[in-house]
């Protein structure tokens, strides 16, 4: 008797083969037979008009944190994700000794913008060397967990407050080789580092201050295990980051070892970027080295709110003056109907219809529950106003603490990106799960991909697009039991309706510790997610299922 | 010619935290053109250093400006 058979759906297996119907079988965690099979189980998962596929994995994450006390790293499992890659941009939990957990802690903050009571209630420091770490997450997973060990963090380990200030020593080098050599002994996928990154307080991580000696060396340990290499470069400028392409090569073939960097992402207002990039790479894949390229699927939204000057108001110098003043003096000018006059014939003849009135206001602050999601362009006729006096009055309502949101400003057009997701060599990722907490949801980009890139634009079929988020993955990080269906393999399977799989709308959850803010996005189209033969989501429900591991 | 890179042009991007960011255009001494994207803040700190209120009037400032605002 098996322990699952899934029954009657469209296999797509990960491979990019055509689908074909089929049963899948599962018998202590693994699958053991694909094909019309007859028998009994102990579970059927009736699939019939569904897709059934590996369990997607989503290579970029900053989940560190939350799965020491959300083992499912809730909404990635429900949106079909069965394994996630924490420890990216050169920061992880781990090696990291008591005394320095604030200043970690202070790092992290800046990227996941989690609120404080996630270090201090949410569950105990038990761990400081990376097998302790493992050890605390491995209790509750539901999810599959490959990690990174942040360079930033064996650099403080090794170097203590010098990691922010200077070159390391050879001894110090030498050190932090051992070190590296623990973590992946002890199930790290690999080592994360970043060239970008700042602290709570503006300060570069760790990690920046290395020579190249020191990755070369780390790349080094990274070569005995034929483990992966992953960098931030400085993506604000494409002639840097083409230059980093080209270590990262260096570094691959001389190590034989995986690389890939993240974030590369469109802008119209650099549109060769992209191209050029994606140029250098297949140069140096022609060249054997492995440098892949991480490409998030979602567009880029634009938020700010009246509380801080934004950019997003730079066509508009009278806004810019005012919004640069102190806040006080910044409410009072709010306050005299004159200069609202003024700023309000800036925006032009319609008040800001066509520059204001498609933003939307994102609740989770000071903004009422009933505003969430319409758009100025609504509210203000409610109120009578045009949009442009609406944002003013309305942010002054709630002490500025309004947060507006203009979708899609950035990597939005569907016909430029879809071909560059199809590419064979980039590699779909870089969504941040679990960072970025209170600026925008970082979920549902798989979901993403098959409505806009598959159903919309065909510029993937059903097939590659699975293969993209499975089986490729799987293989450019070494992840050998995952991304297939296959028999063998580990059993995370997802099923869902190729009809639906999608993303819902972005809203503001109140789950983080100390009640803290986050954007979040529920999952459509998704009807079962096994990780490791048990079901872990099903029917719009987390089980009880702690069938996780860390996976190598 | 000049004898160091001048801003050319600027513009409003979508940066990849979720800020709207300040793209600028780059003429570099031989006429190299290339782009640099600043950060909310720093562009911000170009923009109040070169007295600018709209960044049409950035053009022809001298990239040494956005050094200044780092």
């Amino acid at each position: 008797m098996y322990d699952v058979i899934v029954r009657g759906g469209l296999v797509v297996d990960g491979s990019g083969t055509p689908g074909y119907l089929g049963d899948v079988a599962v018998q202590d965690g693994k699958i053991v037979a694909i094909g019309k099979i007859q028998g009994d189980a102990r579970r059927f998962v009736e699939a019939e008009g569904r897709v059934v596929a590996p369990g997607f994995i989503d290579p970029h994450t900053h989940f560190d944190v939350q799965l020491l006390w959300d083992g499912a790293a809730k909404p990635a499992l429900e949106h079909g994700i069965t394994c996630v890659v924490p420890g990216n941009c050169s920061l992880s939990l781990a090696p990291l000794r008591a005394e320095d957990r604030k200043q970690v802690i202070g790092m992290f903050q800046q990227i996941e913008e989690m609120p404080p009571a996630a270090f201090t209630e949410a569950f105990d420091w038990t761990w400081e060397d990376f097998a302790g770490y493992r050890a605390a997450i491995e209790k509750s997973l539901s999810i599959n967990v490959a990690p990174l060990v942040g360079h930033s963090v064996i650099r403080l380990w090794v170097m203590g407050p010098d990691a922010q200030e200077r070159a390391a020593t050879a001894d110090e080098i030498s050190a932090m080789q051992d070190m590296l050599r623990e973590c992946l002994n002890a199930g790290a996928v690999g080592l994360s580092t970043s060239f970008v990154d700042v602290d709570e307080n503006g300060r570069p991580v760790p990690s920046r201050f290395a020579q190249f000696e020191e990755l070369d060396a780390l790349s080094a340990v990274l070569g005995e295990y034929g483990r992966m290499l992953q960098i931030v470069p400085e993506f604000y400028a494409i002639d840097i980051t083409i230059a980093r392409i080209d270590q990262l090569a260096e570094l691959s073939l001389k190590h034989n070892i995986p690389t890939t960097f993240s974030p590369v992402f469109d802008s119209t207002a650099t549109p060769n970027n992209v191209a050029r990039t994606m140029a250098r790479v297949e140069e140096q894949f022609a060249r054997g080295a492995r440098v892949w390229p991480q490409m998030q699927t979602r567009p880029i939204d634009i938020s700010f709110s009246l509380l801080r000057p934004s950019l997003f108001f730079a066509r508009l110098p009278r806004w810019v003056r005012i919004l640069r003043q102190p806040l006080e003096a910044r409410i009072a000018a709010l306050r005299d109907p004159q200069t609202v006059e003024k700023m309000v014939a800036d925006t032009g003849a319609d008040g800001g219809e066509r520059m204001m009135g498609g933003l939307v206001i994102r609740g989770g602050d000071g903004a009422p529950d009933e505003l969430t999601g319409r758009t100025l362009s609504a509210i203000a006729r409610d109120r009578g106003e045009v949009p442009a006096l609406a944002l003013i009055n309305l942010s002054l309502e709630h002490g500025l603490d309004v947060a507006l949101l203009s979708a899609s400003a950035g990597h939005e057009v569907t016909e430029r990106i879809g071909p560059m997701l199809a590419h064979p060599l980039v590699h779909i990722g870089a969504s941040d799960g679990g960072a970025h907490l209170a600026s925008f949801s970082t979920y549902g980009d798989t979901g993403y991909l098959f409505s806009e890139f598959v159903r919309k634009s065909g510029a993937l079929s059903l097939e590659q697009a699975v293969a993209k988020i499975t089986s490729e993955t799987a293989d450019i990080w070494g992840l050998k039991d995952r991304g297939r269906l296959e028999a063998g393999k580990a059993a995370d399977i997802v099923i869902f309706d190729a009809a639906t799989i999608g993303r819902g709308e972005e809203r503001p959850a109140f789950d983080m510790p100390g009640n803290g803010m986050r954007y979040v996005r529920a999952a459509t189209g998704i009807d079962t997610v096994l990780v490791n033969g048990e079901v872990a989501y099903s029917g719009g429900q987390y089980s009880d299922a702690r069938a996780g591991v860390v996976c190598v | 010619m000049s004898t160091e890179a001048v801003i050319i042009g600027a513009q409003i991007v979508a940066g990849h935290d979720g800020s709207a960011e300040l793209l600028i255009q780059l003429r570099h001494p031989g006429g190299a053109e290339g782009p640099v994207v600043l950060d909310e803040a720093t562009g911000l700190k170009l923009m109040k250093t070169c007295g600018a209120t709209h960044v049409d009037e950035l053009t022809g400032q001298s990239w040494r400006r956005i050094v200044e605002g780092l």
